[in-house]
Order: C-alpha cells, then structure tokens, then sequence
C-alpha cells in the first residue's frame, strides 16, 4: 500500500512545539550566561539549533522501516567510536569522552544512547527472545552493559548511570519478570547494603536467601546467584577505586554539600542560592548577579537550569518542567499505543534516557540529587547532545507517523 | 495477568515514577522559590563569595651570567566595577588621581552595557599616596578598587627594548583563541621574548576567594584564605645576552638610527643586540593612550626592530662572499690578478671603483676594497653563482631567530626580475652593481651578522637566538632549548684565503686600519652602502678573535657616511667588551 506523508498526518504538534520551546529557553539562557565571557558558545549553540531542526524532519521524513534496519549499525558504529575515544580522545574535565572532528567536538557517548536503546530493542522484540530465559536475558544484559564498560573507561560516572537506568527500563518494558528483576537488582542491593557495614549486609544475605528459596529454582541455579552476589561486593570495592576522587567526593557531598562549601559542595550551593534568589519572577533576563559575575563556571553546561532560575524566577522554572512533563507525557503514551514492539521499546528507552537527565540535572540544581556531571536535554550547552536528542524524538515521531500503516 | 494487563501495569508504574519525580521537583522548586526564596535573595545579595584571580609574576629573564635583566616589582593598579560607581565621585577621583575624560566616558559608556558587573583597570601602576588616599575612602567609594599586582622591572641598567619585548592588555580576538587561560585585563607578551616565550613565562594564575557585599564591595578574606589558591610564578628565562656588552651597543648607538647585532659564531647565541633609536619599556607599561600614539607613530619608529626588520644595501661587506663563490666556482684563483684603473666601462655605463688601485689580487681586493675586480668576477662568474652563494650564506630568508619581529631582506632572482623588468629586458649590466653591495639586494643587520658568524667558524653555525634554555619554576631545574644546525660546505683552504682578505682589512694596509688592535686580533670588512634616500649608510662586519672567532658583530649606521670610521669602531667597542677577559 502507497503511503503520502504529509506533516500533517499524526504529527505530535504537542510533543514538537514543547521541544522547540525547550530548545529556545536554553539559547536565552546560554546567551544570558556566556554574555561576560567574550566566548563564541552562544553563536556555536544557535547554529545547532538550526542543524538540529534540519536533522528532525530528514529524520522524522524516513521511513521507520529504515530507521529500523539501522540498529545493528548505529550500535556497532557507536561502540567503535567509544574504543576510539578510550583510545585517542582528548580529555575534558577529567574524562576522554571527546573525539575531534575540525573545529567541532564530537561526544560519542551521546551516540552511543541510540545505539544502545536500539541495538536492545531490536533483540527484546525478536519474536524467539524471552527474558525468562537466562541465556537470552544474558545477551541482553552484554548488548547494554558492553559499551556502560567503554564509558566506565573514559571515566563518566554521570552517563553510565543514565545507561544502567535505561537498561533496566527497557527490560521492565520488555516484560521481564519478578525472578529475573531479583536477578539482576540483587546486587545492586547488597553492594548498597554492604555501604552501612557489616550488619546490614549480614541482613542482606538471609533476605537474599529467603527469597532464593522462595522462588524455588534448582540448587545450581540458586548457588550460582548467591556466588555472584558475594562476587558483587568485592567488584564494587574494586569499582570505588577506580572512581576519581572527585567523584567519591561529590558522592559524600551530596549527603552533606556543607562540608566543603568551596570546593565539590560550591557549584551546587551557588546553583540553589541563584535559583533560590530568582522567587516568583526572577531578576530579569541578564540581571541575574550569581550568573552575571559567574559565581558557577561554565554554568551554560551542566547549570543552565540555574540561570533560568535565577532570572526568570518561578514562572520560568516551572515552565520547563511543564514543558519537560508534555515530552514525557506524550513520549509515555507514544510507547503504549505503538502497535511495534520495537518502536514501543524504542520510544520507552528514549523516554527514561531524557527523563534521567532531566531529574539528575535538575535534581543537582536545585539540591535534590548528587553534582553528576550530565546536561540538561535541550536546554544545555552541547551541540552533540542537541543533535542527539532531538533526533531521538524525531525518531519516536516518525515511528508513530508510520504506524498508520498498521491501523 | 494478561498481556494486555501486564502492560497497562507497567504503563502505570512509568507514569506513577514521572509524576512522582516531577512533583518532587516542583515542590522543592516552590519551597526554595517561593517559600524560601528571601533567603536566597540575600545569600545572593549580601554575602557572596567572589573568586578573583590573581595574576602569577611572570618568569623573569637573566643574561648568559645569570644577572637580571628583566625582574618583577609590585604595583597597585585602580579597578572600577561600573555598575557599583558612584559617578558623583568621579571628581574626587580626579583629584587624586589624574584620570581624564577618556575614562569617564568609557566608565560611562560601560555602565550601560551587559559587562557592567566586570571590573576595567582604570590605572596602572599608582603612586603610593594615592593608594593610601583611595583606601581611606574606601567606604565612600562604592565600586572602586585597589588591586595589587606584580609588574616588569627594568630598572638593571640595560634597554633592550627589542629584545625583551612589551606588555600589552590581551585583545578581544586573542581572549577568543586562547580559550580560558586568560581573562580580559591580563597583560600578555606584545613583542620580543616576552611574545615568544609568552607559554613559558606567564605562569599559573591563582585565585583568592572573598566575601563580598551587593556592591562588590571587599568585607573580609574567605575563610581566612584557607581555600585560596596561590599563583605558580611563570619560567626564568636564560638569556645569550652579555649584559655589559649589551650596554656598551647600546650606548655606542645612542642619538645614532642603525642596529648592532653580535654572535657567538660557534653557537648562533646572540651577544648583543641593538637597535636605535630604542624606547623605554618602563614608560611604554604605563603610558596613557596619547603617549602610546606618540610612541608608535613617531618618525623614527622606535618601536622596529632594526635589527631584524629593517633591509639594507650590504654594500662591500657581501664581496668576501662573492670572492669564495669566485674561487669555488674555479672563476678566479688566489693569483688571478687584474688591473684597477678606477673603475670599468660597461656598454654606455661607467662603473667606478674608489680608488685607481693597479695590479689587484684576491686578498687585496678584500684588503682594498676594490671594486673593479668584483666587477670583473661578476662579468666572468654569471649571475647565477651569484645568486646561490647569497642563498646559501642565509641571505633573502628568515633565520628564525626566537622573537616573531623578523623579516626576509630581498634576495632578487631572475623571477624578481622577469617581474619587475619584464622577460629579456634585464641584463647583465643592469645586474653589475649587485657586484658591490648595490642594486636591488637588500639585507637585516641579522643576516649580515649570521654570515659573518658563518665566515668565521667555517660554515658552520646554529639559528641565532636570544634565549639558552628556562628554569623550571618548580623543580629549579634548567631546561635548554634546541636549536638547529647551520651548514654549509666550503673548501677550506679556499675560505683561508678570503678570511685572510678579511684579517689584512683591519691589519694590513686595509680599509679599517683604524681599529687595529694590538691585543686582539680582529678580521673584518668595511661596506658603504649608497641609498637613493639620503646620506650612505655605514655597513662594518667583523669577528674576533682572527684565529678562534668567538664573537660575529655586524653594524649598521644609517646615513652616517663611511663604514669605515662610523660602523667600525661600534663594532671594535663590542669586540672588545665582551672580550675584556682577554685583554693582555
């Protein structure tokens, strides 16, 4: 059957206007923080916002069918360029994420989120794969976690929780059930127990064998998880020393910024006190005086949040979490009423990815979460992650466009 | 459960977790905006910790002996935060402090832009009196600051304007390049070693942390300065220079124009260099705009670089070259002789030489400074041994010497001629006065110096240069730069025989007799070079001692008359000064 594309035909006006406005805030922002710095990040910033809206449509014009035989390429295509970083890349605030192509900087990392979400959609939605099954739930965990591994190297704490994140999204969207959740979350808790001291992880270790006979499964089995949780403890202690000691740093102020109020606590203090200062209207736009005298450098990165706060006050903060819950919202309804499994995968994998950045950014920002260094969708500076998001939603729009197809 | 079931399960459990995060955002969002938000407003406003950078001292430079020659002094420097300034002060600030309307204006015009919160340097390098007047008034002076930085000190005797270089506020294209090392204000290396070894020099910025009130106002030191960071001051720099013999140049050229280049012939390590008239880097650091203007657009340009920059006519100094590239090329022997009658007809043109000089040979050619014979050799040897030889002696290119004000002297080639005189419309006469130093070629006081150097020691040399090597700042350990090799191939026996022109010169019965020196032996050649816009100038190489050259000097004096008695004695005065350890 002949399909005509027009613009018209199901297309979120919703979903795009919300990312568009998004998209224009952040270049207020970057404008208003970069403005004393005799930097070019504003122009750089516009200029691909422009290519990011060109990109959409091409996007958002190809077929899904294409986009779909993509996957195995972009994952592979992305993985390669995570070795080369590893390998070759330059190093920006401690961590090799950056590979240079002339006078632009590419991140692969960012890439490498759409390789991954679409690499692991298309082996949960093959038709023999079920995650009840060990070997296959095996294949699924390697296809996420290889390139979490090449990010781990590089070394970005921030971007690899996002991916663990959104594996397990994918694999709860997937359908995986209780045992296998206990699977793969059963570590995770021990480690966390294992934190709080001897005890605790005592505590943890009757409940995990509790549960294991609980669900009854084969002694083997039932061993082998047991040995890998013990396993987990001493990797995790292994892990922690390979974390920079800003990192371990900016774990302990979190719990307690005060503790060291110039140095990992500072940015985070400053960010609140300027979004704080801001109240109901703000101090209007470039008459923000934490962002002015640039109390918090580079804040057009990973704070940009906070110069909104500080001079467009309440309303405009509250603005970009409506806007943020439209996305959400409509991405949330995208995943359930697209008729593929792939494309439904794809459209939950994209959501928690945005998601994640959204309440790890804003949370830093405003004093809910950790300083973990990931930007801000749309809205921060970064001209691969701009590219790369608004693709994503382009990709989901175009998905959902063809599924009239279906219908 | 069903499939269906199982999905609208997990649709929930999504959309519980979002709403959930978004509402935890928004009221922690209304408590700190809304609720707490005064709180916030005067964290803002009244107690803010400010970061000031503060500038690391730069590397300071010493000579070959390890004496200053460039050092660091403190200095306060006046700062105006314009969105803070209280204009009715202006004129009380005036009182103080001659400031003038420029400033007003500019301060004026800043208040109105976005870049009002940054504080401008209004004045450098303030008299004590006024710091301590301006700090009495602090409290009425909102928006006024005293910044105590660290600034050039050149006060050990020696100008060396065009070597060590000035100081300049980093421009706004520059602030774009260099990409966060630098802020707007900070001073960066113009010209002379301080640009070239700008990276070297320049250090580590450190930052000191104060609290300061909605005005920007200083309250007290952050924290005692626990979490301030202190500048790491930037690498000495170990110059070639001689100090004293530096100063002797300088003042052998003072009220002269001209330039003084001396090398150590085995190294490329430059000795001396001067050029004049020079300027003061002390009055040039704290010069207002009007005597910048006055500065950089006098007649006489100060601020070239002579030495480097300015092209002249060799004159004679480029015939004992021409006499190896005669010997080399089997033209002429060291019997060759000719007969000087006081010059040569050459189709409808008379080229003259200075004196009727009879029965020539090469070393009196030299001695003498015949030109007749270099007419002769021209005519037989061509143009194009010539022109290889000034090739490779370095003329017409660059030495790269380690300062960025250099330029290339014109080296004409049948290209340049075909260019300027069409195809075929150039001959062999026309080329003729090249045979003395003449015509079209043109060459830098430094080029005349680096062939001397390559006379001297046979042919072989380094790149000039003016600076050994850095210490290292933290580790005090000395990091010396490499420079290349200069080669080229000659024979020997028949550069013996030029060299030996060049040492009857001053103690034959040569042209430069006058600086015979009894204790040491000197070779050199004298060249008066004609120009079209005015008196000769006077051109002298020389290098000494005759038999274990340490030192190549090269002088210039522009439109002083004979190289003879105005270039010579520069360059003995040189000589011996920076053998004064030697003197019998």
């Amino acid at each position: 059957m002949k399909i005509e594309y027009r613009l018209t035909d199901r297309f979120d006006y919703l979903l795009f206007a919300a990312v568009v406005l998004l998209i224009g805030i952040g270049l207020t922002a970057i404008y208003s923080a970069s403005n004393n710095m005799n930097n070019n990040t504003f122009d750089r910033q516009f200029i691909f916002a422009l290519v990011s809206i060109i990109v959409f449509f091409i996007i958002y014009f190809t077929h899904s069918k294409i986009i779909r035989l993509l996957s195995i390429p972009t994952y592979l295509l992305s993985i390669f360029l995570l070795f080369i970083v590893l390998v070759s890349g330059h190093t920006v605030y401690g961590a090799k994420s950056w590979i240079n192509l002339g006078p632009v900087g590419f991140q692969p990392s960012e890439l490498g989120k759409v390789g991954m979400i679409m690499m692991l959609a298309y082996w949960l939605s093959k038709k023999n794969v079920k995650l009840d099954n060990l070997k296959d739930l095996g294949i699924a965990l390697t296809i996420g976690l290889f390139p979490v591994l090449l990010i781990l190297g590089q070394p970005d704490m921030g971007t690899a929780i996002v991916y663990v994140l959104v594996i397990l999204a994918l694999l709860f969207w997937a359908g995986i059930d209780l045992f296998g959740l206990f699977v793969i979350l059963s570590p995770t808790v021990i480690v966390f127990l294992s934190f709080f001291g001897t005890f605790t992880a005592f505590i943890g270790f009757i409940t995990l064998l509790v549960l294991l006979f609980y669900f009854k499964k084969d002694i083997f089995l039932s061993l082998t998880i047991f040995i890998i949780n013990l396993a987990s403890i001493f990797l995790f202690d292994i892990g922690v020393k390979l974390l920079r000691p800003h990192q371990q740093k900016r774990i302990l102020t979190f719990l307690n910024p005060m503790s060291d109020p110039y140095g990992s606590g500072y940015n985070t203090i400053q960010a609140r006190t300027a979004v704080g200062s801001g109240g109901l209207f703000g101090k209007g736009f470039l008459h923000g005086s934490q962002t002015q005298l640039s109390f918090i450098p580079e804040q057009w990165t990973d704070f940009i949040f906070s110069v909104i706060g500080e001079e467009f006050g309440f309303i405009g903060t509250f603005v970009v979490v409506i806007l943020f819950s439209i996305v959400f919202y409509r991405l949330l309804r995208m995943a359930l009423m697209q008729k593929d499994f792939f494309d439904s995968l794809i459209t939950i994998g994209i959501l928690t990815t945005l998601f994640v950045h959204f309440f790890i950014n804003i949370g830093m920002n405003i004093g809910l979460a950790p300083v973990i260094g990931i930007p801000l969708p749309f809205l921060s500076y970064g001209g691969t992650a701009l590219l790369v998001n608004v693709s994503m939603i382009a990709m989901v729009m175009s998905f959902y466009k063809d599924n009239k197809e279906h219908t | 459960m069903s499939k269906e079931e199982g999905k609208a399960l997990r649709y929930s459990i999504f959309f519980s977790i979002i709403l959930i995060v978004v509402i935890a955002v928004s009221l922690q969002l209304i408590r700190i905006q809304l609720l707490e938000w005064k709180r916030y407003r005067n964290k803002a406003n009244e107690n803010s910790i400010k970061e000031i950078p503060v500038v690391a001292p730069r590397g300071v430079m010493f000579d070959s002996n390890f004496k200053l020659l460039v050092s660091n002094k403190p200095s306060f420097n006046l700062e105006i935060v314009p969105a803070y300034f209280d204009t009715s002060n202006f004129k009380f600030l005036d009182s103080i402090s001659s400031l003038g309307n420029d400033f007003k204006n500019e301060i004026l015009k800043l208040r109105r832009t976005y870049s009002r919160f940054k504080p401008v340097i209004v004045k450098r390098d303030l008299p004590f009196e006024t710091v301590s007047a301006i700090k009495e008034f602090s409290e009425k002076l909102p928006g006024v600051r005293i910044n105590f930085v660290s600034k050039r000190d050149y006060s050990f005797g020696v100008n060396g304007a065009h070597i060590f270089g000035y100081l300049q506020e980093i421009t706004a294209k520059e602030l774009k390049s260099t990409r966060g090392n630098y802020t707007g204000g900070d001073l960066v290396g113009a010209s002379g070693i301080e640009k070239y070894y700008e990276k070297y020099l320049k250090g580590v910025k450190g930052k000191k942390l104060v609290v300061v009130d909605a005005k920007q106002r200083y309250i007290r030191d952050f924290k005692n300065g626990k979490f301030d960071v202190p500048p790491e001051k930037g690498n000495d720099l170990l110059l070639t220079i001689d100090k004293i013999t530096q100063e002797v140049a300088e003042q052998a050229m003072a009220g002269k124009k001209g330039a003084v280049v001396a090398l150590n012939p085995k190294t490329g390590e430059i000795i001396a260099m001067v050029s004049a008239p020079t300027f003061s880097l002390d009055k040039l650091s704290i010069a207002s705009p009007k005597e910048w203007r006055e500065i950089v657009f006098n007649k006489s340009k100060p601020l070239y670089n002579r030495a480097t920059m300015s092209a002249y006519p060799p004159g004679s100094t480029i015939k004992p070259l021409e006499a190896l590239a005669g010997l080399e090329t089997n033209n002429i022997t060291a019997s060759t002789k000719i007969i000087c009658k006081g010059g040569l007809q050459y189709g409808d043109r008379f080229f003259g030489c200075d004196h009727v000089h009879g029965k020539v040979n090469l070393i009196k050619s030299i001695e003498e400074s015949c030109n007749t014979y270099y007419y002769l050799l021209f005519l037989k040897m061509g143009f194009s041994p010539w022109l290889n030889y000034t090739r490779r002696f370095g003329f017409g290119r660059k030495t790269h010497i380690d300062i960025w004000e250099e330029k290339r002297g014109l080296l004409p080639d049948s290209v340049y001629y075909n260019k300027r005189y069409g195809k075929h419309h150039w001959n062999t006469g026309l080329l003729l006065s090249l045979s003395i130093g003449q015509g079209e070629l043109l060459v830098t006081p430094l080029q005349l110096a680096k062939y001397t150097a390559l006379i001297a020691n046979d042919g072989r040399t380094f790149v000039p240069h003016l600076v050994k090597g850095y210490l290292d700042s933290e580790t005090n350990s000395f990091h010396p730069f490499n420079f290349d090799a200069v080669k080229i191939s000659v024979d020997q026996r028949k550069l013996d025989l030029v060299k030996k022109g060049m040492f009857e010169v001053v103690n034959g019965e040569g042209t430069a007799v006058n600086i015979k020196d009894s204790q040491i032996p000197i070779a050199g050649k004298t060249g008066t070079a004609q120009n079209p816009h005015g008196d000769n100038h006077a051109v002298f190489i020389a290098y000494a001692p005759a038999d274990n050259p340490k030192i190549a000097v090269a002088v210039v004096v522009e439109n002083a008359g004979y190289g003879s008695t105005h270039a010579a004695p520069i360059a003995h005065k040189v000589i011996r000064t920076f053998l004064r350890n030697e003197l019998k």
